[in-house]
């Protein structure tokens, strides 16, 4: 490099010497011939010419031949393009919109699919949970006995650590947040090997029942809430209680996305695992010995499991209740699952990102077909200007490269377009909540991204950039000066840019098809009978400090309150509480026993999948029609007996062909009987797209003195009103502060909005497939529209013969849009063909629709056919006003 | 193609026969640019005129290419003059493209030879 440069400064003194000389010798030379010394040292200036030229001109020859030329026809290239803007601007426009599609989704699929989780040897981390195949539950929290033993027992791993998460109020530095609370083992932190960025983490003490009380900040609640101030060493409230911040965890960490803004410790006894079993609400993850393979550590598991019960001081009983029998894991119905930690938090949603990224493709493979035929028409038109610099002497490989670096110069402004464009979109796609996809801190514009983006706008350019090379055959060339060249291939052209138009309408019916599909799917999702009248109802959800509403009375009390004077509110018909939001929420299953109903013997313990707690009203609130029997009424209180209303499906599943009115439940372990008073109609549970399980319905009232002595201070409110949302939202703030200003209204959002957002995954995949799809139409009615006007104006003679030999308005109009029609039909078919092939891998995201369902198909070829027959009317017109003579003439 | 040609098509429009002339002149010595044009001029009896703009790029770029070689010489007036001289390559390349020529220059003289038969019509 220094010896080059040496080289060129040398050179370039050579150069300025040398010209000095000859200027010298010219004016001597001039002044020996009898000039004046001052007319000789003009006149010898002006037959030198500009030195700046020679000077710039020269060293160009010394610079790489190859990339001075390459740097000539980068230049060449802008100017070209600067002297088309519109053109350029369409070709970059069109360009960002591929590129940028791409970029964002691959983002998408990087961050989620492809980048290892933010911990050292991420591909060591097992998550493990509890499994019991026969309840249906095939991934279930765990209980801290199983965790303790786990970790005691088990030989493939380094440690283990168990975690949970919860809602808590946490007392901010200006007014009260709810934040997710992630509550954490000691051995958590060092199994996934994070280490705090300020403080350290829980120590002994701090994770043993009544010790001292800890708290650790994420990263983004010490700069929300706390504005970064030194907050280590000193006390912040936390439900009620003062905690000491130990440490600060990195920006970003978090735990199986738990969303945990704040870490506590969970404080247990480990020489007592006995006392946990049964509690299922942790989740760990274990760290494998380096070397112990996943299959391997799930072989001991089996083992284990086998060993269990009996280790614990069991038989091998796996029915509660029986003698012997523990709340351990076995290997039938209570299992434990060991899975890969990033695998696990990915889940299902592999699939949906890599369709996204396969519909995005399509997008661009369009716009590059778009952009070949823009190319091939702009090179047609600049024929001439080829020839001419073929004559001139430029070679046919310069001439290819000139064209190459044309469209990479194109591809390589649209690629930075698109990067501006993902970014925008991908910012838009995190501020609507990431709608429920995993991993979400983890999507970025990172090296990885930008590597695939340039890697696809050099693809593009090359792809869409051999178009024109079409015109570099050496026939063609010769006779370009001489007639404008454009006869002979005309015929092969125009094959071409027709194949192109076919291509890509046809990857855009397969597209609109796709989207289609799943638009109707998530149209049949929103639409499902959830069980109760959505409309007009709101929600939200309220959490009392456990430790300041000791007192389950006072609780109880508190949102008693706060539904009377809800109800009281102009405007608003009823409201109520209830503990689960429908229609979707944690699975409960807890153990139930039904008087009168013995199980089987292979038939896992009786249970209520979901158990409701609400207030009177409920059924009036939400519409849930009771069947038979009656709702909770007035004289259903805290001193009458206990009561309880089951849904259709509890119905049907323990009191087939009897009447369960009157009948009594207790729940497991309790002794105090619940009298079942009527049964309401099934309300989603699980999820709207599955079947509804067994539900009961409890008093809230009642919870104090019945139900386990559990009385729950979260609940979610609903109310039926009249008002608009933002019009209610200002009286249920002002209504709760009354209460007590300390407590924040929580996902205060239309029920509509509730059953959308149950949807999320379905509705994301949906609504961005939707709007890949409307580009794709667009570009593809663009490219068809683009094609026939070209060849309208092509055939511009031969439709002016046409009309002089007699042809009518009419005719010509219909030749054009036939010729349209028939290139979108051609389309079409392949189109369909290929939906037809590729829908299928969609089938696990549909829902009430089949992958081939006739009426998609049926509306998008004619939707299709419509917007074929847009794009070509105003090219047919066009053609109906050619003027015979004119046209004639021309050329 | 816009009215300002791109700033070396006077060298591309040119290259082929300027690098004729360069080497040919070179042939019966070692040359200083200035030399160069001086001597083009009177051989050609004043209808070649090569501008400096030309000469200087194409020389450095036969240098580059190794069929001259330059050197820095005091000339008969006391100035420090940088000189060319024929390579073995060089003068390899002026016989090829000497012959060249001629192929070219019979070729065209042909066309103004007296067709001896006439075109047919179509």
């Amino acid at each position: 490099m220094s010896a080059w440069w040496k080289g060129r400064r040398q050179r370039a003194r050579d150069l300025e010497q040398e010209m000095r000389t000859h200027l010298e010798m010219d004016i001597a030379d001039r002044v020996a011939r009898g000039e004046a010394p001052d007319a000789a040292a003009r006149n010898a200036r002006l037959d030198f010419g500009s030195a700046t030229d020679v000077r710039e001109t020269t060293s160009d020859m010394w610079s790489g031949e190859l990339l001075h030329q390459t740097s000539q026809d980068i230049r060449y290239a802008i100017r070209g393009l600067l002297r088309a803007p519109g053109f350029a601007i369409v070709a970059v426009l069109t360009l960002a919109l591929g590129i940028g599609a791409n970029t964002a989704i691959f983002s998408v699929v990087n961050g989620v699919l492809l980048r290892p989780l933010p911990f050292p040897r991420p591909s060591q981390l097992v998550f493990v949970q509890s499994k019991f195949a026969k309840l249906g539950l095939e991934e279930f929290p765990a209980d801290l006995g199983e965790f303790i033993e786990l970790r005691s027992r088990s030989r493939s791993f380094q440690d283990i650590g168990a975690y949970t998460t919860g809602p808590v109020n946490v007392g901010a530095d200006d007014a009260p947040q709810r934040v997710s609370a992630g509550r954490i083992t000691q051995s958590m932190l060092s199994t996934l090997g994070v280490v705090p960025v300020q403080g350290r983490t829980f120590n002994e003490q701090e994770s043993i029942p009544n010790g001292p009380l800890a708290v650790m900040l994420s990263h983004e609640l010490w700069e929300s809430a706390f504005g970064r101030r030194p907050i280590v060493g000193t006390q912040i409230d936390v439900d009620g209680l003062k905690r000491t911040v130990v440490g600060i965890m990195p920006p970003n960490f978090d735990i199986h996305d738990a969303r945990a803004r704040i870490w506590i410790p969970l404080q247990i006894d480990m020489s007592n695992p006995a006392q946990y079993r049964g509690g299922h609400f942790i989740y760990m993850v274990g760290r494998l010995r380096d070397g112990v393979s996943l299959p391997a550590a799930r072989a001991e598991l089996e083992t284990m499991l086998a060993q269990w019960a009996s280790l614990d001081g069991g038989s091998q009983s796996t029915t509660p209740g029986a003698p012997g029998f523990v709340h351990s894991p076995n290997q039938t119905t209570h299992r434990l699952r060991f899975d890969d930690l990033q695998a696990n938090m990915i889940g299902g949603i592999g699939r949906a990102l890599w369709i996204l990224q396969a519909a995005v493709v399509f997008v661009l493979v369009i716009a590059c077909a778009n952009l070949a035929n823009l190319l091939l028409m702009r090179a047609e038109s600049r024929h001439r200007e080829l020839a001419v610099r073929a004559a001139l002497g430029a070679g046919r490989g310069r001439l290819v490269r000139q064209f190459l670096i044309e469209s990479l110069v194109l591809s390589l402004a649209g690629g930075a377009a698109g990067v501006a464009l993902a970014r925008l979109g991908l910012r838009t796609l995190v501020a609507t909540g990431g709608a429920g996809l995993p991993r979400m801190t983890s999507i970025e514009i990172d090296g990885r991204v930008l590597a695939f983006t340039l890697g696809l706008a050099l693809l593009s350019g090359l792809v869409f950039g051999m178009a024109p090379l079409m015109h570099l055959g050496a026939r063609n060339m010769g006779l370009a000066l001489r007639d404008g060249g454009n006869r002979t291939a005309t015929g092969a052209r125009n094959r071409v840019r027709r194949a192109l138009v076919i291509g890509e309408v046809a990857l855009a019916v397969t597209l609109v098809i796709g989207a289609g599909l799943l638009l109707r799917s998530f149209w049949n999702l929103i639409r499902v009978d959830a069980g109760f009248d959505r409309t007009n109802l709101t929600t939200f959800s309220v959490s009392l400090p456990p430790r300041v509403y000791k007192d389950n009375q006072r609780r109880v009390a508190t949102f008693e309150e706060l539904i009377r004077k809800l109800s009281a509110t102009p405007g608003v018909t009823s409201a109520s509480v209830m503990s689960g939001l429908p229609p979707q929420r944690n699975i409960d299953a807890n153990d139930v026993a039904y008087e009168g109903y013995t199980p089987s013997a292979d038939e896992p313990p009786t249970n209520a999948e979901y158990f409701q707690i609400v207030t009177p009203g409920y059924f009036t609130t939400m519409r849930i029609p009771i069947v038979s029997g009656r709702g909770f009424g007035p004289s259903d209180d805290a001193r009458s007996q206990p009561v309880v209303v089951i849904n259709e499906t509890l119905a049907r599943r323990y009191y087939r062909n009897q009447n369960p009115i009157g009948r009594r439940l207790q729940q497991g372990g309790s002794k105090t009987f619940f009298t079942i008073i009527g049964v309401a109609k099934d309300v989603k549970q699980g999820g709207v797209d599955s079947k509804v399980g067994t539900e009961l319905y409890l008093l809230y009232e009642q919870c104090p003195t019945t139900a386990f002595n559990y009385t729950p201070a979260s609940l979610n409110v609903v109310v039926r009103s009249t008002l608009s949302p933002s019009a209610l939202s200002p009286i249920v703030r002002r209504n709760l502060s009354a209460l007590d200003a300390s407590l924040p209204v929580v996902g205060f959002r239309s029920m509509d909005e509730v059953i959308s957002d149950s949807v999320a995954r379905p509705r994301f995949l949906a609504q961005l497939l939707g709007v890949f799809a409307t580009v794709a139409l667009l570009l593809s009615a663009i490219g068809t529209y683009g094609v026939l006007a070209f060849a309208v104006m092509e055939r511009r003679r031969e439709i002016g013969v046409r009309m002089a030999l007699g042809a009518t308005e009419r005719g010509v109009l219909t030749m054009v849009l036939r010729q349209g029609l028939g290139l979108a039909l051609a389309g079409l078919v392949i189109g369909l063909i290929g939906a037809a092939a590729l829908t299928r891998l969609t089938s696990a995201f549909l829902f009430g629709v089949t992958p081939l369902d006739p009426s998609t198909f049926l509306a998008v070829s004619a939707f299709m056919l419509l917007v074929a027959g847009a794009a070509a009317v105003v090219p047919a017109l066009r053609a109906t006003r050619v003027d015979p003579l004119q046209a004639l003439r021309a050329d | 193609m816009a009215p300002r040609a791109p700033k070396l098509s006077r060298i591309e429009l040119l290259q082929g026969t300027l690098d004729l002339i360069i080497l040919q002149s070179l042939r019966w010595g070692p040359r200083h640019g200035y030399g160069l044009v001086q001597h083009i001029r009177a051989v050609s009896n004043g209808v070649l005129q090569v501008d400096a703009g030309s000469l200087y790029p194409a020389l450095h770029r036969l240098e580059r290419q190794k069929l001259v070689n330059a050197s820095w010489e005091t000339s008969e007036r006391k100035q420090r003059v940088r000189v060319y001289k024929l390579t073995r390559a060089g003068q390899a390349r002026l016989a090829d493209q000497r012959s060249r020529w001629e192929q070219f220059s019979e070729a065209i003289a042909g066309l103004f030879v007296p067709p001896t038969a006439t075109a047919e019509e179509p």
